[in-house]
C-alpha cells in the first residue's frame, strides 16, 4: 500500500467518525422494516382473526359477541370439521409409510453413489416444487374418468372393459389425493434424509464395519435409529401438511366446483373447509374459530412429538 | 451386482416422478380430440395451435403479473430479512432476546389463520384489489430472519465489520457493502424459497383477487380451465408455461434450495 492511499484512507475515516446516527440506534434502525411489517401484516391479522372468532359475522354487517359459542359448536355438532381432520389422518395412513419408506431407502441409495447424486436429486425434487395448482389440474386430467391418460392406458393394455371413475368414489379419490403426495413429497423426504446420512459420522460406519456388521445390519442398527428426530420431524410435518393441504385436492376436482371436498366429501381438508365456510358461505366468526381450532390441534401435535423427542434423547 | 440394483431403483422411482412432466410436454403438443382418445405417449403437432389460444387468452397478462410479484416480494423480503438478522446477530442492544424469542415462537404459526384479519385490514386500507397485499404478505418471513441469523452466526466475522468500522465506513454501508457479499449462498437460498412460495401461492390470491386483469398464475390456470373446459391442450399448455420458470430456476439452484428446505430439520 501506498502512503497516499492510507493517508487517503485516514482522510475517509475522519470523515466518517462524526456519525449523524448515534451507533446504538443502528440495530433498532435495521430491525424496524421487518418488525414493523411483520407485526402489522402477520400479527396483527392473527390476533383481528382471533378477536373475531368469539364474534358471529358475516363479513360485511354487525359483529355479535358469541362467547365460546363458536368453539362449542365445533367440538360437539360439526361433523364436517372432524371429518376433514379424519380424511387427513386416513390419506396420511396411504401416504406416510410410502413416502418414509421411499425417502428413506433413496437416501441410501443416492448416499452410496459418487456420481449423479446431485441429478438424482434435482429430478426427485421436482414435483415437490412444481405449483400445487398445477398437480391438482394434472391428476385430475390423468384420472379422468371418461378421458383420462390412466383409464386409456388400461384400456389400451386390456387390463381393464371400461374406464374407472377414480374421483367418483370415497375411497379412490383419497387413494388418489395420497399417490399425489406420494408422487410429491418423495423427493422431499429424500432431501431431508440424504442431509441426516450425511451428518452421521462416517466413523460409526467404519466401527461396524470393523465389528462385522453386514450393511443390512448396519442400516437397521445405527443409520434408522440414529434418524429417529428426523423420522419424527417428517411425520409431524406431514401431518400438518396434510392438515392444511387446499391447492391439490380442490383442484383435483375442479371440473365440479360445485362439489367441496370430492365425492361425499371424502378429501375434504380442514383449511378446505375453513376456506368454504369463511370466503364461500361468509361466516367470518366461525371460520376463524374452525382456523383457530386447526392451529390448537396442530400446536398439540408438536408439542406430543418435542416431548417424545425429549424423552428419547434423555434415554 | 449391487450397484447395478441400486441404480435400476433409482432410475425407476426417477422415472415416476417426471413421468407427469413427459405425459403434460406430449399432451400440449396433441388436439383436444386426441388426448380424448389417449394420445398422449407421443409427440403431436398441434403445439402452435395450443399456444396461440392460450396468448389470446387473459394469460400473458397473469404471467406478467406473477412475475413482478414473485420478483418484489422476494428482493423485499430477503433484503428486509438480511438487514433484521444483521442487527440481531452482530449488535447488543435492548430487547434483542425479546425479539429473537418472538420471531421463534411465531416460527411454527401458520399465516393462514389470519386470513380474515387480513382480508379486513386490506379492505380497510383500500388494497383489495391491488397486488399489494400480495406483495406485504410475503416480505416478512419469521423464518427469513431465522435462517439469516443462524448463517451469519457462522460465516460473517466480527472482526470483518470491526474493521470496516475502523475505515470510518457508515453502518449501513457496512451492510450494504460487506455484509451482503458475504452471505449470498444465504440470499440465493432464501431468494429461491420465498419466489417459489410466491409464485405458487393460492390461497391468499384466491381471497382476495376476483378482477380477471389482477390474477396470477396459479388464478388464471384455474380459470383457464373453466374457459376451455374441453380444450385440454391448450388449458395443459398453460399449465407447462406456468411451471417452466420454476423448473428452469430450481435446476440452476438445486444445491442452494435443498439446503434451505434442509435447514430447520437436521439442526432443528
Amino acid at each position: 500500500m501506498s502512503t497516499a492511499a492510507s493517508a487517503e484512507t485516514a482522510r475517509k475515516a475522519k470523515k466518517h467518525t462524526r456519525y449523524l446516527i448515534p451507533f446504538r440506534i443502528w440495530p433498532y434502525l435495521f430491525l424496524t422494516p421487518f418488525l414493523a411489517l411483520y407485526v402489522s401484516f402477520q400479527i396483527y391479522p392473527i390476533l383481528y382473526s382471533f378477536t373475531t372468532s368469539f364474534m358471529s359475522w358475516d363479513g360485511m354487517g354487525k359483529k355479535t359477541f358469541v362467547g365460546l359459542q363458536n368453539y362449542v359448536t365445533i367440538f360437539t355438532k360439526d361433523p364436517f370439521f372432524w371429518k376433514s381432520i379424519g380424511n387427513t389422518m386416513l390419506i396420511m395412513l396411504m401416504s406416510t409409510p410410502i413416502v418414509i419408506v421411499f425417502g428413506l431407502l433413496l437416501a441410501t441409495f443416492l448416499f452410496q453413489l459418487t456420481k449423479g447424486r446431485s441429478f438424482f436429486q434435482t429430478i426427485n425434487f421436482l414435483p415437490y416444487i412444481t405449483t400445487p395448482v398445477a398437480i391438482g389440474l394434472l391428476f385430475g386430467i390423468l384420472f379422468d374418468w371418461s378421458s383420462g391418460s390412466v383409464n386409456a392406458l388400461l384400456l389400451k393394455l386390456g387390463m381393464v372393459q371400461e374406464g374407472i371413475n377414480f374421483l367418483g368414489e370415497p375411497l379412490s379419490a383419497r387413494i388418489i389425493v395420497a399417490v399425489i403426495i406420494i408422487w410429491k413429497y418423495t423427493g422431499y423426504h429424500m432431501a431431508i434424509y440424504l442431509a441426516g446420512i450425511s451428518a452421521i459420522s462416517p466413523d460409526l460406519y467404519e466401527a461396524a464395519k470393523v465389528d462385522g456388521s453386514s450393511p443390512a445390519h448396519t442400516f437397521l442398527k445405527i443409520t434408522i435409529p440414529l434418524l429417529a428426530p428426523i423420522t419424527m420431524f417428517l411425520i409431524l410435518t406431514d401431518l400438518i401438511g396434510g392438515l392444511q393441504m387446499f391447492d391439490e385436492p380442490r383442484l383435483l376436482f375442479s371440473a365440479n366446483a360445485a362439489a367441496v371436498g370430492g365425492p361425499e366429501r371424502s378429501v375434504l381438508t380442514a383449511i378446505w373447509y375453513y376456506f368454504d365456510v369463511t370466503f364461500a358461505g361468509f361466516r367470518f366468526g366461525y371460520g376463524s374459530a374452525v382456523a383457530f381450532t386447526l392451529f390448537l390441534i396442530i400446536f398439540v401435535f408438536t408439542v406430543i412429538s418435542y416431548l417424545f423427542l425429549g424423552r428419547r434423547e434423555r434415554e | 451386482m449391487r450397484k447395478i440394483g441400486i441404480n435400476l431403483v433409482l432410475a425407476v422411482i426417477s422415472l415416476i416422478s417426471i413421468a407427469p412432466f413427459y405425459i403434460l410436454m406430449m399432451m400440449t403438443t396433441q388436439r383436444s380430440e386426441d388426448i380424448f382418445k389417449g394420445e398422449m405417449f407421443g409427440p403431436g403437432d398441434y403445439l402452435w395451435e395450443n399456444l396461440l389460444t392460450v396468448l389470446r387468452s387473459n394469460f400473458l397478462r397473469s404471467f406478467w403479473n406473477s412475475t413482478y410479484i414473485a420478483i418484489a416480494t422476494t428482493v423485499i423480503c430477503v433484503f428486509i430479512c438480511a438487514l433484521a438478522g444483521f442487527a440481531l446477530t452482530k449488535y447488543e442492544f435492548r430487547g434483542k432476546k425479546a425479539v429473537l424469542a418472538f420471531i421463534i415462537a411465531t416460527l411454527m404459526v401458520p399465516g393462514q389463520i389470519g386470513l380474515v384479519g387480513f382480508l379486513i385490514e386490506m379492505r380497510a386500507l383500500h388494497l383489495s384489489q391491488t397486488h399489494l397485499p400480495l406483495i406485504l404478505a410475503g416480505a416478512t418471513n419469521a423464518f427469513g430472519v431465522f435462517w439469516m441469523v443462524q448463517f451469519m452466526k457462522t460465516y460473517l466475522h466480527t472482526e470483518l465489520i470491526e474493521s470496516a468500522r475502523m475505515d470510518g465506513c457508515s453502518e449501513f454501508r457496512i451492510f450494504m457493502q460487506i455484509v451482503l457479499p458475504v452471505i449470498t449462498p444465504a440470499i440465493s437460498t432464501l431468494s429461491l424459497l420465498v419466489f417459489l412460495g410466491s409464485w405458487n401461492n393460492y390461497l391468499l390470491p384466491l381471497v382476495l383477487i376476483n378482477q380477471e386483469s389482477l390474477f396470477t398464475i396459479p388464478l388464471s390456470i384455474n380459470s383457464l380451465g373453466n374457459l376451455y373446459r374441453t380444450d385440454y391442450g391448450a388449458r395443459l399448455t398453460g399449465l407447462l408455461i406456468a411451471i417452466a420458470p420454476l423448473i428452469v430456476i430450481f435446476v440452476l439452484g438445486t444445491k442452494s434450495f435443498i439446503r434451505g428446505i434442509t435447514a430447520g430439520a437436521v439442526k432443528g
